[in-house]
């Protein structure tokens, strides 16, 4: 026996390969021109926009609101951003 | 020049392989030695052995009731997880349901979310929420068991669905063409066939169900503590006796040894099923 | 067909379970993340109280201190096994004798409980009783205290997390190794590639999948650590080793501030789940970009 035979070896690498075609299968759609450097159905656009919407909260809590300038800022360029990612992209 | 590299590379392993297995040697070496001759000089080989710590574990009723409560939730979640994963993937695979692909991501994420942040909430809802009458999931081992299918259910779920995938579709419609009920075909055409992967399933959730600390810490305080929890109590209340604290890692580990040893050919083969027919 | 009720009532138990341990629990301690709420506390009721536990978060240097260490252990650990699991793997595959015999013991941790790990190394690393301090000072006359220097806890951690964890990505990089095509490998030969060539051009991009998969895998994991690292440290010296989930343990829980710690395990899953979808992200954006 010079290599082990693929089939000895327990592996879960397959993994990735569900979600991948799970997720694509359940919102398909075709594929657009937008700017995210990645093709994303809407759900994708949404979780993007939430992830940037807390990094960027926490961000300002720490940073820009001790400097005088209130959360809603933030909160208001986060739904824009929202708003144009989930349009655009 | 080529024979040289074969006997290179068996040293190699060699090497490797005592690095693996040196420290579970020691944990067996701290635990058969006398208290008293654990601060001297380390000595790798043993010459004589102890087996105090062992009698004293066993005669520990407490330890014994933690021992009994690992058993009954590993085997009871185990045996949860199996067969709801079984039914489930019988169910994703056979039926042409809504959004199932979502539903399968769905149910994979709930193992991969860290069991830490999950600790506070769990906590709350088991004392403040989770609770009928008198009686509430703190601390009682049907809590364990339901929680515990977070992680183990997604598992069996991943795991059994190629298993069941695999076995041809048109064994049941010909059952079902002859007039068979959805009940007879599961457990008479499609259980059968899908037993290894079962089983594989089984003991994998079993040795996950026996193995978990957290949750367990966090969720139980007597009744339905189990092993892996009495070792860290024991440990932080008496933390000189190390014999004991090894003693009841031994006890801990065997199990876990004993399944890998007798299974190791088919936890492989289960494994490796999954990802083939994935 | 059968009728797709008898499908949705075989999914249901599955359904119901993981709703009420899993939703439930994570829609709850997203509520509570913006109350305030100590059931000790003078003021005992649920309080909204909108961002204040996240905007107490930001300046708790607990937290931020218990996230760098974590980082710097998730970094250290997963490429050190990423590099000893590559090597391993390489050197499975050549030929020798008793293949069957190694792989057996190399994967004998995997199934080992995390609690045992971190108790097996404690019980190696405690300077009174372990052979390794004992090794170290009559070797190297080096005193490896893990209950006093920060370091070493540091690296005891990242070993123990090596010694667990390493077998994992073997496998999977054998697996990986052993399903490629010999052709390329022969073409470059011809061409005549040298090995350094052949590994960075050839071996790297083709196995890069699986190296992602085995990461993703294994960054959700030591993101996760905590058994061990309780055992044997229990997150000290100092903070040296209170990673994320010991944090939570040892520092948030026991408080009854529930609000707060609400606070702090969501952004704990935040993070979680963000690096995996980044690393998810690059996993599929290879075939997945567009244009």
């Amino acid at each position: 026996m010079t290599r082990a035979r693929p089939e000895d070896i327990e592996t879960p690498l397959d993994l990735a390969e569900f979600e991948e075609e799970s997720r694509k299968s359940a919102f398909d759609e075709a594929p657009g021109g937008g700017f995210l450097p990645i093709e994303t159905n809407w759900f994708d656009r949404l979780f993007i926009s939430v992830v940037i919407w807390v990094a960027m909260s926490l961000f300002w809590l720490r940073f820009l609101e001790p400097a005088g300038l209130p959360l809603m800022i933030s909160n208001a360029i986060s739904i824009a951003l929202a708003v144009y990612i989930i349009w655009k992209g | 020049m080529k024979r040289h590299a074969t006997w290179l590379y068996l040293l190699f392993w060699i090497v490797v392989s005592f690095l693996t297995m040196f420290p579970i040697y020691w944990l067996f070496v701290i635990s058969v030695k006398p208290a008293v001759e654990l601060f001297s000089t380390p000595e790798v080989l043993l010459s004589s052995v102890y087996w105090q710590n062992y009698i004293d574990v066993m005669n520990d009723s407490t330890l014994r009731g933690y021992m009994v409560n690992s058993l009954i939730i590993s085997t009871g979640n185990a045996a949860l997880v199996t067969v709801l994963g079984f039914l489930a993937c019988y169910a994703l695979t056979r039926f042409e349901l809504g959004g199932k692909e979502s539903i399968f991501f769905w149910t994979i994420t709930n193992r991969m979310a860290p069991p830490a942040v999950f600790l506070l909430p769990l906590f709350l809802l088991f004392t403040q929420v989770y609770k009928f009458g008198d009686f509430t999931l703190l601390d009682s081992k049907i809590g364990m068991i339901l929680v515990y299918c977070t992680f183990n259910l997604p598992f069996a779920i991943w795991t059994l669905r190629p298993t069941v995938d695999g076995i041809p579709k048109e064994l049941d419609e010909a059952a079902f063409v002859d007039g068979a009920s959805a009940w007879t075909v599961i457990t008479e055409i499609i259980l059968p066939l899908a037993r290894p992967g079962l089983a594989v399933t089984l003991i994998l959730t079993w040795v996950f169900a026996w193995n978990e600390y957290l949750l367990a810490a966090t969720l139980t305080n007597f009744n339905a503590r189990t092993l892996t929890t009495g070792l860290s109590e024991y440990v932080t209340t008496t933390g000189t006796e190390w014999g004991v604290m090894a003693t009841i890692s031994v006890f801990t580990l065997i199990p876990a040894l004993i399944i890998f040893s007798m299974v190791q050919r088919h936890i492989v083969a289960g494994l490796t099923f999954g990802a083939v027919k994935g | 067909m059968q009728s797709n009720r008898l499908g949705w009532i075989l999914l249901a138990p599955t359904l119901v379970i993981l709703f009420f341990f899993g939703v439930v629990p994570f829609f709850y301690v997203l509520w509570l993340s913006f109350h305030q709420w100590n059931p000790f506390a003078a003021d005992p009721n649920v309080i909204f109280n909108g961002a204040d536990n996240f905007r107490a978060l930001v300046f708790d240097n607990g937290f931020l201190s218990s996230l760098g260490v974590t980082i710097a252990f998730v970094f250290f650990a997963v490429l050190s096994e990423l590099v000893i699991g590559y090597a391993l793997a390489q050197a499975f595959l050549k030929d020798f004798p008793g293949k069957a015999i190694f792989r057996t013991i190399h994967t004998l941790p995997l199934i080992m409980a995390p609690i045992i790990v971190g108790s097996i190394w404690k019980l190696m690393t405690t300077p009174s009783i372990g052979i390794i301090p004992s090794l170290l000072r009559s070797w190297f006359g080096y005193d490896l205290n893990i209950g006093t220097s920060a370091v070493a806890a540091f690296t005891v951690t990242v070993v123990m997390d090596i010694w667990h964890w390493t077998p994992l990505v073997t496998l999977t990089l054998i697996a990986a190794l052993v399903s490629l095509p010999s052709d390329p490998f022969e073409q470059a030969q011809i061409d005549g590639a040298n090995k350094r060539q052949i590994f960075w051009h050839i071996t790297l991009p083709m196995i890069m999948p699986a190296v992602l998969a085995t990461v993703f895998i294994r960054l959700m994991d030591a993101l996760r650590t905590v058994d061990e690292v309780l055992m044997l440290t229990g997150g000290g010296p100092g903070s040296a080793t209170r990673y994320l989930g010991v944090h939570i343990f040892k520092e948030v829980f026991p408080r009854t501030n529930y609000g707060y710690g609400s606070a702090i395990s969501i952004i704990v899953l935040y993070l979680t789940i963000v690096a995996c979808w980044l690393l998810y992200v690059s996993l599929i954006a290879p075939r997945n970009t567009k244009g």
